[in-house]
Formats: structure tokens, C-alpha cells, sequence
């Protein structure tokens, strides 16, 4: 490769990620030469500009076709942006969480760290191989890892974070065991080819094989999405981190995961042969391993669905019943998957803007709060008389996670609902696990009700707010009101701006 | 030159993973756990290059895979150490099974 077809790569629809990681580069060095004593907050600010530069790049790329550069290994595809632009929201919130009052403050490492991850879910979003996607996936892990374990003297930040390398580390190399077999399958590592070589005479003969990298990869992946099998680390890892890092890992580090999912299992494996034969009028075929493998994928969403809800019934702490309840969340995004419905991206991609919004803001509530003590529900004992606002914005947040109507997670669901029952045969155990669940999920998200409304406090002052959190409460609080009122806008913004089919493509 | 077929490369890759699997689930020192992890990602790297030499269409794209599993190998072993050694100066232990402060 020489330097003429280096310099004739679209470059330029890599600017949100030059972005971002010359924020990160920018700020390391800042932090470096800036004296120790100093106040950090000025790094925030730009790291929020360094975003807010990234999403306007990102607008500017919303109506051009699909680009792939690098020999094909990025892919510049709506299924992309969509993803991208989600993240870099949600980044942003979490960056604004952060932002230190006069009796805090803030790491340097912290925001740059959080810059990197976010680089690494976007080489998710648009990897088109499976060396970048592996790449992306562990430049997203490292940095959580270690923001997880930032407070070095806490030790139950310790023992979050080895908890976490280690749940991580086996999950990487589960979804790696599986993609190993998928380029012994095919002897290529880019997804597009694969897709193109899964009909071929060997993968046929060895089909049992691609369902076997197939599951590897689901339950590989699990881990990133808090799914079935690999949901063991949310509850210790949310509880022991810092709250705006908790609200990262279980919004962005979620999201990231979700394109990397729907990628990686929708791409590769859409024409492959499946287990069962069928007999068609040209032959013996076999029916396609999304197909076969379906039974597995609602086996997942389901015990997601349930395990989520119900020992999120038993929580004391206000960040482990949030964890279930963000595994059950999951879950629910997992129900279009395993109903493989057209409607998947669309759906989840909907879904998921709802539950950035919704969660984030219950985060930062928690966030307000944990500057007491450590949050159980009955922390929120007597909130009404103590601020009426932050309760009014709480409530809203409850009700749209539990899908009350007039909020966003309300049409989220029925998106899903939708999508589950728009298949041919209609998908009803998945519809019923997910009603099931989100009946089980009233019991503890009214439970804050009680507490906030009709206990008395041991308090009596005000929970104090700092500038950069009622910020995030304000703007989620609007947008779950809005998307629940009036969800067509985001619906039309869908439709015109991203062909999510456009992944299938070549 | 080839006398061993690729299916052996893969029982012994096969084999590697589950060692590494029962190890990390099993093991109550950290640090075993750490390296079991590392076994699994090796039989990850066994697996790539054997079917970069022996497998379909075999080409050096596997071998360029395996390269960047160790690169990322090693960074995670850093961080795993690197956070075991903040949680052994707080807490003065390395068994696993007294990591239980969370859950309340």
C-alpha cells in the first residue's frame, strides 16, 4: 500500500472518531503539564466540546451512502450513525454527571478514559472485520475496566473492578473461541466476505461448526448487553463504581454492545446453512441458522427477562436493583433479535434512545443523592417535602421504565411489542415473558413511589443539585415526556435519515 | 512436513480453552485466575494460526488476528494486575473467595 491509496481513503467520514480520540490525546497531555492542584472541571468542558464537535460531523455525514475505507475494514453504514450518534448523547449526559461542585472534584483520568471508551464503542458501531471489531470491543472493555477500579483506595471499587476483569476477560475470549471458528469457516476475517462464503460446500459440511461460533459469540457477547449468562458482574460491578461511571456502563458500554450484537450475528450469519433439513422442490436444502438457533436466542431473552425482574424484587441498595433492572431492560432488546423481525434495528435502536434517556436521568438522581450516603430505596424516604423537582423528574423516569403510557419507554415497548407480533408465526411466549416482566417490574419501581410520597425523612434540608446534573435532568426529563407525546418525531427522523437494511449490503 | 492434521491443532485448542474455563471458574487464587484467562485467549491463538496454515483458504489474515489477540492479551493481563495489586495494598488478600464485601 503506498501513499496514493492512503491519501485517496474518504478520510473525512472518519471525523467523529478523529475527534474524539484527538479530544482524548489533547486532554491526556493537558492533564499532564497541568499543575497537580488545579481544578480539573475545565477538562470536562472540552471534553463536551470535543462531543458536541463530533456530533455536528456526525450530522453532516446523516444523508451519504454507505462508505467503507481502510480495505474495507470500516464501514460508514446508518446502522452506523445511528448507533454512533447514541453513544456520543449518552457520553456526553455521563460527562455532564460528572461535572464537580465546590466540595468535589474530578480526574483527569477519569474524562479521557471516558473519551476512549467511547472511541472503542464506535469502532463497533462501523467495523466491518473481525480484527477492528475485536479491537473496538477491548478498547471499550480496558477503559471501563479501569474506571470501574478509579477510586484506588475504595476497596469496594477493588473488588468491583477485578470482578469485572475477570467476568470480561472470559467473555472476550468465549466470543473470540467463537470468532476463531468462524475464519477457520471461511479463512476471511471481514464480515461482508464472510456473509459471501457461508454457502459454500464447507461450511455445509461442517454446519454444526458455524452454529457452535454462533453460540460462542452470543454468549460471548452477552456479556457486554447484561444478558442471560453473563449477567453475573452488573449487579457488583454498578454498585461498587462511581454513580456517572455506573450510568456509563449501563447506558453507553450497552449500546456499544447491542451494534456489536446485531452486527456481528445479523451479518455473517444470514445466509449460512442451518441444523434441520428441509426438502425443496430443487433438492435438499437446509434452513438458514438463524433460523435453527432461534430456540437459544428466546431461551436468552427470556431468562434475561425474568432473572432481571424478579431478584430485582429483593434490593435494598438503589444501584443493584437498578443493575437488575437494566439485565431486564436487556432482555426486552433482546426480544426483536430472537423474534428475528424486520423491525429488529428500528425497534431496539428506538428502544434503546428511551432507555438512554430514562436511565441516565435515574442515575443522575441517584448521583444528587449518593452524595449523602450510600442510596437504598429508603434513602428516598420523604423526598417530596424535601425537593419536589427532583421527585416530579424521578417519577417520570420510574414510569417510563416501567412503560407507563405518555413516556418514551411506553412506546419503546410497544415498538417491541410490535415488532414480536409482526412475525410470521406471531412470537406470543416472548410477548408474554416480556408482559410478564413488565408487571413484575411495578412492584419495585412503584415501591419509590411509596417511599418518595408517602414516607417521612430523616432529613428535613433540600437535596443540593449541581449546574452540570440539573442540566442532564432537564433534558432527559424533556426528552421522555416528548418521545412518549409525540414518538413520531423520532419514528420520521428514523425513516429519513437511516436505511438500516443498508447493513446487509456489500 | 504436515503430518499432524488441523483437527488435532483443534482438539489441543479445544482442550487449552477448557482448562482455561474450569480454571478461571474454579481457582480461588487471583493471580491462577488471571492466567487461566490467558489460557483460554492462547487457545484462541492456537486456533487462528492453525487454520491461517492448515485451514479453507488458508491465508496470513489469521496469523495477523493472533497478533493483535496477544497485543490485547497482554494489556488486559496489565490492567487485571494492575487493579489486583490496588485491591491486595486495601484489602491485604488474594483469595477469591474473601471478595465478597459486595451484595449488600
Amino acid at each position: 500500500m503506498d501513499m496514493d491509496t492512503l491519501l485517496q481513503y474518504q478520510w473525512n467520514s472518519m471525523m467523529p472518531e478523529f475527534t474524539i480520540l484527538l479530544t482524548a490525546v489533547a486532554l491526556s497531555l493537558i492533564d499532564l503539564f497541568m499543575n497537580k492542584k488545579k481544578d480539573r472541571s475545565l477538562l470536562i468542558w472540552l471534553a463536551l466540546a470535543g462531543i458536541a464537535a463530533a456530533i455536528v460531523f456526525l450530522f453532516l455525514q446523516f444523508d451519504d451512502g454507505v462508505v467503507s475505507i481502510l480495505n474495507e475494514t470500516y464501514r460508514l453504514d446508518s446502522f452506523a450513525k445511528a448507533f454512533k450518534f447514541l453513544m456520543l448523547i449518552g457520553t456526553g449526559f455521563v460527562l455532564l454527571l460528572g461535572v464537580p461542585d465546590e466540595s468535589t472534584s474530578v480526574r483527569g483520568e477519569y474524562i479521557y478514559l471516558i473519551l476512549t471508551a467511547l472511541l472503542g464503542g464506535m469502532m463497533m458501531a462501523s467495523s466491518a472485520d473481525l480484527i477492528t471489531l475485536f479491537v473496538g470491543l477491548e478498547l471499550l472493555s480496558l477503559s471501563s475496566y479501569v474506571l470501574v477500579g478509579i477510586r484506588k483506595n475504595n476497596t469496594l471499587a477493588n473488588e468491583a473492578a477485578f470482578k469485572y476483569v475477570v467476568n470480561g476477560g472470559i467473555a472476550t475470549a468465549i466470543t473470540l473461541f467463537g470468532m476463531s471458528y468462524l475464519y477457520g469457516l471461511t479463512g476471511e476475517t471481514n464480515i461482508y466476505e464472510i456473509q459471501g462464503l457461508m454457502g459454500s460446500d464447507v461450511v455445509t459440511d461442517n454446519r454444526f461448526l458455524a452454529v457452535f461460533a454462533f453460540l460462542m459469540i452470543v454468549v460471548g457477547l452477552s456479556f457486554k448487553i447484561t444478558a442471560a449468562p453473563f449477567h453475573m458482574w452488573a449487579p457488583d460491578v454498578y454498585q461498587g463504581a462511581e454513580t456517572p461511571v455506573t450510568a456509563f456502563l449501563s447506558v453507553v458500554s450497552k449500546i456499544a454492545g447491542f451494534a456489536i450484537m446485531l452486527r456481528l450475528l445479523m451479518v455473517p450469519f444470514v445466509f449460512a446453512p442451518g441444523t434441520r433439513e428441509v426438502i425443496t422442490p430443487d433438492g435438499v436444502n437446509y434452513e438458514t441458522l438463524l433460523v435453527s438457533v432461534r430456540p437459544y436466542l428466546v431461551l436468552i431473552a427470556v431468562l434475561t427477562i425474568l432473572i432481571g425482574n424478579v431478584i430485582a424484587l429483593r434490593q435494598l441498595n438503589a444501584k443493584r436493583l437498578f443493575a437488575y433492572s437494566s439485565i431486564a431492560h436487556a432482555g426486552y432488546l433482546l426480544v426483536p433479535l430472537a423474534a428475528l423481525s424486520e423491525l429488529v434495528f428500528d425497534a431496539v435502536w428506538f428502544y434503546l434512545t428511551a432507555y438512554l434517556l430514562m436511565n441516565i436521568g435515574a442515575f443522575a438522581v441517584i448521583h444528587v443523592m449518593s452524595a449523602e450516603e450510600e442510596v437504598t430505596v429508603a434513602s428516598f424516604a420523604g423526598l417530596f417535602k424535601r425537593s419536589p423537582y427532583l421527585t416530579i423528574a424521578m417519577s417520570i423516569y420510574l414510569l417510563s421504565l416501567a412503560g407507563i403510557p405518555l413516556t418514551a419507554g411506553f412506546i419503546g415497548k410497544f415498538e417491541i411489542f410490535m415488532s414480536a407480533l409482526g412475525t410470521e408465526p406471531k412470537r406470543y411466549l416472548l410477548v408474554t415473558a416480556m408482559l410478564m416482566g413488565t408487571v413484575l417490574s411495578y412492584v419495585y419501581y412503584f415501591g419509590f413511589f411509596v417511599q418518595m410520597y408517602f414516607r417521612p425523612s430523616k432529613h428535613q434540608t433540600p437535596v443540593t443539585i449541581s449546574n452540570g446534573v440539573t442540566a442532564v435532568l432537564a433534558i432527559t426529563v424533556a426528552g421522555t415526556v416528548l418521545l412518549g407525546i409525540f414518538p413520531s418525531v423520532a419514528l420520521t427522523f428514523i425513516h429519513d435519515h437511516f436505511q438500516f437494511l443498508e447493513i446487509f449490503n456489500q | 512436513m504436515s503430518s499432524v492434521p488441523l483437527s488435532a491443532f483443534l482438539v489441543t485448542a479445544l482442550l487449552l480453552f477448557c482448562m482455561g474455563l474450569y480454571g478461571a471458574l474454579t481457582k480461588r487464587n487471583a493471580v491462577i485466575v488471571l492466567i487461566s484467562i490467558e489460557l483460554m485467549l492462547n487457545a484462541v491463538n492456537l486456533n487462528l494460526v492453525a487454520f491461517a496454515k492448515y485451514g479453507v483458504g488458508a491465508s496470513i489474515r489469521g496469523q495477523v488476528f493472533s497478533l493483535f489477540t496477544i497485543t490485547v492479551a497482554a494489556a488486559e493481563a496489565a490492567v487485571g494486575l494492575a487493579i489486583l495489586i490496588a485491591l491486595y495494598r486495601n484489602r491485604a488478600t488474594v483469595n477469591v473467595d474473601e471478595m465478597n464485601t459486595l451484595k449488600k
